[in-house]
């Protein structure tokens, strides 16, 4: 008999979170909380043009200003930076392409001195035609908002390009031209159109600068530790060894804080005035300037036979990318793989684009683009179910992906797990009941959706050094954005692995210059890419403290196994000797106890000649969700009541359900945020118009349900114990789920989101326009750049 | 003008423009950042502190208002006696942080709540959090915790050890 656990066994469990006695006494030191009284505070001028040139821009003046330390421009950091194309200044130097665009940068003593400097820069600005719109940007003699397209640096290979087009990704594979050409098909069409969601983490976009020793230092609230170092080399045009970053606990994150932003800035100032510089976004900034998920247009159309098999598929996306092309040139690599996922295709082409317009640059928000194609994929196939009279959980249940199905691009797809959950579902909705009566009157619906998205995988490097007291101490370019993995999975894994106990494991915050590439907190991929990692040092670390204790007890060292803190021989509880004798002896003998361990994306590849400009060609490691909402909607006031919740998510293995929990409840209530009321116009003059909590309208404690949440584990993943990020794509779903359910209450089509009051009056009155696309051709090969 | 006001117990005077928000006088002055800035409009609850004991939003609290006032902020919670309060005590054993950033100004606003509303339900717990907006966790879990800590009644025992 043992009591030996397994590493898998021994590393699940709800270990609560390390960190939360600080949060909730605040005394946690968020990089908003590390000003110090001798830290200048740096203001920004902004744009308030949403296009033009700059004519003339003196500073001059401002050096005479109170309490100024030190002022930039666009001259001061001249490198462009971006992901796949290099076309983003730091500060705009000749032309302005948004409206809340930084042109000069002043630190001075306070915030308040610094913000009264900015009215003495003299700037003369020439007003140009904004392109407002995707269909502006897309009309024949649009102004190129980026005239120099052609010359920009490519940081990545294989899109196409022209003009407004920034990047456009496509994927085809067999002859959808037959498929829809077929006697026995029938074709239907959608048109799907979302608008923007800002992010609003409680902490805005923060940092703090400083140049020591020639070299730069950033504390800042990132997700992406590498990116922030390696773009504020590119600006400043140093190497990036030549930046240092550092990440105190982030105070929310979302996507948001997947680029750099405005801590190169910082920098800059800092090597000026040599002193600490800190930025902050006030709340109007960053909502003015959020990196927002993108509003998009879709067109999708599907071939589909009498008996429910779809057999062709073609759709069309337009991603406005805002003025700069960022995190939406790598996301059209996502439209194929969500809009494109979730059920079997006979053939299929998808293309999908990048398109600049004169609005704030968009970016990366938790799932994504994922989130509305999978409103726009579940509301087309409901349209579907509707048109030919299919029953719509049977249609999916009869189509959904399942193993060796063909993904878009040619992935083969193993395992049946879409099905299953399905089924689960079904069963959870027995246990918990459904809630018709609750709706009293008002239009009841019901439905149920699925999604597919990925872990984004990419670089992680780890280390663990294992010390004289027994404990180990985990070095990565982890973050703790508040998801739980640094204080919870990883701590969880490395224990596993050492047969200690998580309370022994620190965790050391990111820090560039201590810890190997990472490729950031995102995508699901912290558990998987820094927890696989981190599995490899174990190894490294395990093979060595056997190797020594093998010494120490003359016993072979695979006859030895580590547990509760002890080397033990195989099946002799008690024998042996503790984890601090065997690092005592290793450090008086061969030196100290540490090993190191990398991982990083198979990349697993498409069917030949499948995907073009595509970043991720198929999907290393799959994650599938089913949600499934109940809704109320008042047909007097257009207010729709989510009156039950329910999600099947495919966890690979769950190494601390509650947290995983945790995360579901508060992804699905984010979302439904964006399915119901969080709406992101663009004003006239280019602005975006809900820059406050007054215009903008988060989920509140009144407006959400608890959600019924079954985990589904088992499903093939290559991440470490067979895990799968699981903070991600808890909104994946919700539009879907909702937009769903609203049209079956309301027994009309749902083409939009949010559905706001007003949006669900106009729809049960008729009045609602339909979205009509007159820039995305009818042909689908009228929409490629060939 | 002269302030003479109480924060966490000790008599404290601020000679400054009346108008200056507590916030920033708590944060710049007196180095207590538990108070979050987050939106200076008093939509988000994340600044609340107890001004006499009621919960109030130190970003729209002028310190002209103060005098003679006894503040109160997140690091001045609990009796001195015990570590943490018997709601933040609630809230870690149930795991419901996660970025953290709302938490001090809930801890402050719902702490007032429980102890002037002993008898409160779901319902009414859900009504006196539409002040306090979170971002991360979609609510429900601090609910809960806020029910099973008001259905224990005595405040739990303090198993969480002070770090």
């Amino acid at each position: 008999m043992s009591d030996v656990l397994s590493p898998e066994a021994s590393t699940v469990m709800n270990l609560p979170r390390r960190d939360a006695q600080d949060k909730l006494r605040g005394r946690t030191k968020y990089t908003v909380d590390r000003a110090r009284p001798d830290t200048l505070h740096a203001a920004v001028l902004r744009s308030t043009l949403a296009a033009g040139r700059i004519r003339k821009l003196d500073v001059s003046a401002v050096w005479d200003c109170e309490g100024v330390r030190g002022v930039v421009t666009g001259q001061d950091a001249p490198g462009l930076y971006g992901i796949g194309i290099a076309d983003h200044p730091l500060l705009a130097v000749d032309t302005i392409r948004y409206h809340g665009e930084p042109i000069v940068a002043i630190a001075a003593d306070t915030e308040a001195l610094a913000r009264a400097a900015l009215k003495a820069i003299v700037i003369e600005i020439e007003p140009l035609p904004a392109v407002q719109t995707m269909a502006d940007a897309l009309a024949p003699e649009a102004r190129l908002i980026h005239e120099d397209w052609r010359s920009y640096d490519l940081l990545f290979e294989g899109g196409a390009r022209s003009g407004n087009i920034a990047w456009e990704a496509k994927s085809s594979r067999g002859d959808v031209d037959a498929a829809f050409a077929r006697p026995d098909v029938k074709v239907v069409e959608s048109s799907i159109g979302v608008g923007r969601q800002s992010h609003v983490p409680l902490e805005p976009r923060v940092a703090i600068g400083s140049w020591e020793n020639g070299r730069a230092h950033l504390q800042t609230s990132t997700q992406v530790p590498w990116t922030v170092r390696n773009v504020t080399g590119r600006v400043m045009q140093l190497p990036p060894g030549h930046v240092r970053v550092t990440v105190p606990p982030v105070g929310g994150g979302f996507g948001l804080k997947f680029d750099a932003s405005i801590e190169p800035i910082t920098a800059v100032l800092a090597k000026m005035t040599g002193r600490d510089v800190i930025l902050e976004n006030t709340r109007q900034e960053e909502m003015a300037t959020c990196l927002c998920r993108e509003n998009a247009e879709i067109v999708i159309r599907s071939a589909v036979t009498p008996d429910g098999e779809i057999v062709g598929r073609e759709a069309v996306v337009l991603m406005d990318a805002g003025a700069y092309g960022g995190e939406q040139v790598f996301l059209t690599t996502m439209t194929s793989h969500t809009l494109g996922g979730n059920y079997r295709v006979g053939a299929i082409r998808i293309v999908s684009r990048a398109v600049y317009t004169n609005t704030p640059p968009n970016g990366a928000f938790r799932a994504c683009n994922g989130v509305y194609n999978t409103f726009a994929l579940e509301r087309h196939t409901d349209e579907i179910c509707a048109k030919m009279g299919f029953d719509p959980v049977e249609f999916r249940k009869r189509n959904v992906l399942g193993d060796g199905d063909l993904g878009p691009t040619g992935q083969v797809f193993e395992d049946d797990v879409l099905h299953p959950m399905l089924q689960r579902m079904d069963a959870l909705r027995e246990k918990t009941g459904t809630v018709e009566h609750l709706a009293d009157g008002r239009l009841y619906g019901k439905a149920t959706t699925v999604g597919t998205w990925f872990v984004f995988v990419g670089p992680s490097a780890a280390t663990v050094n294992l010390n004289a007291d027994g404990s180990a101490t985990l070095v990565t370019s982890g973050v703790e954005i508040g998801s739980g993995t640094m204080v919870q999975a990883l701590p969880q894994i490395v224990a596993g692995q050492l047969g200690l106990d998580p309370n022994q494991v620190i965790v050391r915050e990111a820090d560039t210059d201590a810890a190997g590439l990472d490729a950031g907190v995102g995508g699901g991929r912290t558990t998987v890419s820094i927890g696989a990692a981190s599995v490899a040092a174990c190894a490294d670390v395990r093979e060595k403290m056997l190797r020594t204790a093998g010494e120490m007890l003359q016993t072979k060292p695979e006859d030895l196994v580590l547990a509760n803190g002890r080397v033990e021989i195989a099946g002799r509880p008690g024998s042996g000797t503790t984890i601090p004798a065997v690092v005592a002896h290793a450090q008086a003998t061969t030196g100290p106890i540490s090993g190191s361990g990398s991982f990083t994306a198979k990349n697993t590849p498409a069917m030949s000649g499948c995907a073009a400009g595509h970043f991720v060609d198929a999907l290393d490691i799959p994650v599938f969700v089913v949600h499934e909402a109940e809704v109320a909607v008042d047909p007097d006031t257009g207010h729709v009541e989510v009156l039950a919740y329910r999600v099947v998510q495919d966890v690979g293995r769950a190494l601390n359900p509650r947290a995983i929990h945790s995360q579901i409840q508060g992804g699905v209530v984010q979302g439904l945020g964006y399915a119901l009321h969080e709406e992101v116009t663009i004003t006239a003059d280019g602005r975006i118009a809900q820059d406050s909590f007054e215009a903008y309208r988060v989920p509140l404690a009144g407006d959400v349900v608890p959600v019924a949440i079954d985990l589904y584990e088992g499903a093939p993943s290559m991440g470490p114990l067979g895990t799968k990020g699981a903070g991600e794509v808890p909104i994946l779903a919700v539009g879907a789920a909702i937009g769903c359910a609203v049209a079956n209450a309301i027994g009309k089509p749902v083409d939009k989101l949010p559905l706001t009051p007003p949006r669900v009056l106009r729809l049960l009155r008729g009045r609602e326009p339909k979205p009509v696309y007159l820039h995305i051709a009818p042909s689908w090969t009228q929409n490629t750049l060939g | 003008m002269s302030v003479t006001f109480r924060l966490n117990g000790q008599t404290t005077r601020f000679h400054d423009d009346p108008m200056t928000p507590l916030i920033d006088v708590l944060r710049r002055e007196k180095f207590l950042t538990g108070a979050k800035p987050v939106c200076r409009e008093g939509f988000c609850g994340a600044c609340t502190v107890q001004v006499d004991g009621e919960a109030q939003m130190a970003c729209l609290k002028p310190m002209g208002l103060l005098d003679g006032r006894e503040v109160t902020t997140i690091e001045g919670l609990g009796n001195g006696r015990e570590p943490l309060h018997p709601l933040q005590v609630a809230f870690a054993a149930a795991d419901v942080v996660q970025c953290g950033m709302c938490f001090p100004g809930m801890v402050m606003a719902l702490s007032a709540f429980v102890r002037d509303h002993p008898e409160a339900d779901r319902t009414a717990i859900k009504t006196a959090m539409v002040g306090n907006i979170c971002r991360c966790t979609g609510y429900e879990r601090i609910i809960d915790a806020v029910v099973d800590h008001l259905k224990d009644g005595a405040a739990p025992k303090a198993e969480l050890a002070d770090v």
